[in-house]
């Protein structure tokens, strides 16, 4: 793994998209995890992913606090659930992406499915955490559906990120 | 004081992002009655606005995806079925015929079962409207079973409204917005319904666990109920009507927090993860809907036209018999007098005829009689004196030809 300073990092590996690619990625990903189920199992987090693709390549927490607390938000307003519970793990995930991306290699695509995978096991024990604990709730859960969810997460990584890659704008 | 907010910015908006969110949690939680914490099944007017603008968002891509998927299978389909269509078409035709007139015998049944029920002050609510809608899309998330609906409020919509299809029950309508709603699934943690188990009327209720399986929670352990058992709608929750059904019980498991409790694991009739196209209960009524009357009076004409096809047949098979040539005599007279005492005819100190006996039929006379004439003497030739046959009573009949009337009509 090639760790490289802050500042390197900062000064030559911040990514510049299009517009409208900021615009569009975040609003196709929560259709299609919304349209998707319908189809398929919901054994992904397409917002997740998008929080830490931006949150990564930006190399900016706040970015990707902001980022992640809309995305979140935005899918607890979908649900019948309280309104916070997805906003508060994916800000947190967002948050700890942006920082990671500062100190760690993005390009490299292992890092980028382990941090992935290990994002969305901690955003599901957030969630579980704020649901139980801080809101004092009943919730049936499943670690095995958790980890499902994250390997199949990281998989949709394997074929966004490198997509993603091709959009940014080259000097 | 200006460094420690540059310093810790990143660290100071997460932590200002975050207190929002919780205060906004706190905001929305409330504590029951029985000291358990439940998010208000109403949401604040804030909340609600959050809902309909991530509504309002999602779903015009989602009616698009949804159209564009729907066309393209439905063409495809389309070209592939056309084949076949008139001969299903025949066939759907006769079916509709037989199941009319099934039908107005059960809806026979169904207004004698009104009757009795109101005999006894219990009301049935049958579904009386339904309307139609397509299964947009759902939450996107496995801890949250909803799903949202093309129809709203406009439509008139309202909450708590059943949602099923033609397979089985599915949900109930959660939130309404002017052209959307959301359905709350039944294999969500926070659903419930009244189910009765079809064969061993044991009643309960179904909720869906983390995995999104259904099950009948807090039953006591009963071995009477075995897999492949049928559940159906109890009808006690306000929300569907009684006996829609459910789904089969697949398997009973202890129920992991109380002992001698058990849950019911139920495999759903409907395609809870693969709906399109749902039905909503808009109203129930205790009393037949105009489709069902229309529907009871073309089984009426049905049926009356088949009892006049009946009544032609009958009629037409009385004239055949009166035209073609009988056994009997139609003048005879309608009793043997011999085997009936009230005629008077019996000489004094005979034997009473059997009042069981029944009358032997008039025979007509044979023209050329031989030995296999009815009543004709055996090998003796000896034929007996009408006054013998006169004192006799008639023998007891064993069958109709075996025993014919010796009134003396018989050379």
């Amino acid at each position: 793994m090639a760790v490289l300073g802050a500042d390197h990092r900062r000064d030559y590996g911040i990514r510049h998209y299009p517009l409208l690619i900021y615009a569009l990625t975040p609003l196709t990903a929560l259709v299609l995890q919304a349209w998707l189920p319908h189809l398929l199992s919901a054994f992904f987090d397409l917002p997740l992913l998008v929080t830490i693709y931006f949150a990564l390549v930006r190399r900016d927490s706040i970015q990707g606090t902001l980022m992640g607390g809309s995305m979140g938000i935005f899918e607890d307003a979908l649900t019948h659930h309280a309104i916070g519970v997805n906003g508060i793990a994916k800000t947190v995930a967002g948050f700890l992406a942006g920082s990671v991306g500062v100190r760690i290699d993005v390009e490299n695509h292992t890092i980028r499915l382990m941090l992935t995978f290990l994002l969305s096991l901690l955003c599901s024990a957030i969630y579980l955490f704020i649901y139980r604990v801080l809101l004092g709730m009943d919730l049936q859960w499943s670690w095995l559906t958790e980890l499902a969810k994250a390997v199949g997460t990281s998989m949709f990584a394997m074929v966004l990120f490198p997509l993603l890659d091709r959009m940014q704008i080259r000097e | 004081m200006d460094s420690f907010f540059t310093r810790y910015r990143n660290l100071l908006v997460l932590l200002a992002i975050l207190l929002a969110q919780i205060i906004g949690l706190a905001m929305q939680v409330r504590r029951t009655d029985s000291g358990r914490n439940t998010v208000d099944a109403h949401d604040p007017p804030g909340v609600r606005l959050i809902r309909l603008w991530a509504d309002a968002v999602v779903t015009p891509p989602e009616q698009l995806f949804h159209t564009s998927k729907l066309g393209t299978v439905s063409l495809w389909q389309n070209y592939l079925e056309l084949r076949g269509v008139r001969e299903q078409n025949k066939d759907l035709q006769k079916t509709i015929d037989r199941l009319r007139l099934e039908q107005a015998s059960l809806i026979e049944d169904a207004k004698q079962g009104e009757r009795l029920q109101a005999l006894l002050d219990f009301q049935q609510r049958y579904i009386y409207k339904t309307l139609a809608a397509q299964a947009l899309g759902s939450s996107g998330s496995d801890t949250s079973r909803v799903f949202y609906i093309d129809k709203g409020s406009a439509n008139g919509l309202e909450r708590d409204m059943a949602v099923i299809t033609a397979d089985g029950i599915v949900g109930k309508v959660r939130e309404v917005f002017p052209y959307t709603a959301q359905v709350l699934a039944i294999n969500d943690q926070t659903s419930g319904a009244g189910v009765i188990l079809e064969t061993t009327r044991i009643r309960g209720i179904l909720r869906g666990n983390a995995s999104g399986r259904l099950q009948i929670v807090g039953l006591l352990a009963d071995q009477r109920i075995q897999p492949g058992e049928k559940v159906l709608t109890a009808g006690g929750d306000q929300v569907f009507p009684r006996g829609l059904p459910v789904g089969v019980v697949l398997g009973v498991a202890p129920d992991p927090e109380r002992d001698s409790f058990i849950d019911v694991i139920v495999k759903p009739d409907a395609h809870l993860n693969q709906l399109d196209e749902v039905l909503v209960i808009t109203s129930t009524e205790p009393r037949f809907s105009a489709e069902q009357q229309r529907d009871m009076a073309a089984s009426e004409q049905l049926k009356g036209t088949e009892a006049a096809a009946i009544k032609d047949q009958q009629k037409a098979s009385q004239i055949m018999a009166e035209r073609l040539p009988g056994l009997t005599d139609p003048n005879a007279p309608a009793t043997n007098p011999a085997a009936s005492p009230a005629t008077g005819n019996t000489m004094p100190g005979a034997a009473p005829a059997a009042p069981a006996a029944a009358p032997a039929p008039k025979l007509l006379p044979a023209r050329r009689p031989d030995r296999f004439t009815p009543g004709a003497t055996p090998a003796t030739g000896a034929t007996p004196t009408p006054e013998v046959q006169e004192n006799k009573p008639a023998p007891k009949p064993k069958s109709n030809t075996s025993q014919p009337d010796t009134s003396g009509r018989n050379p």
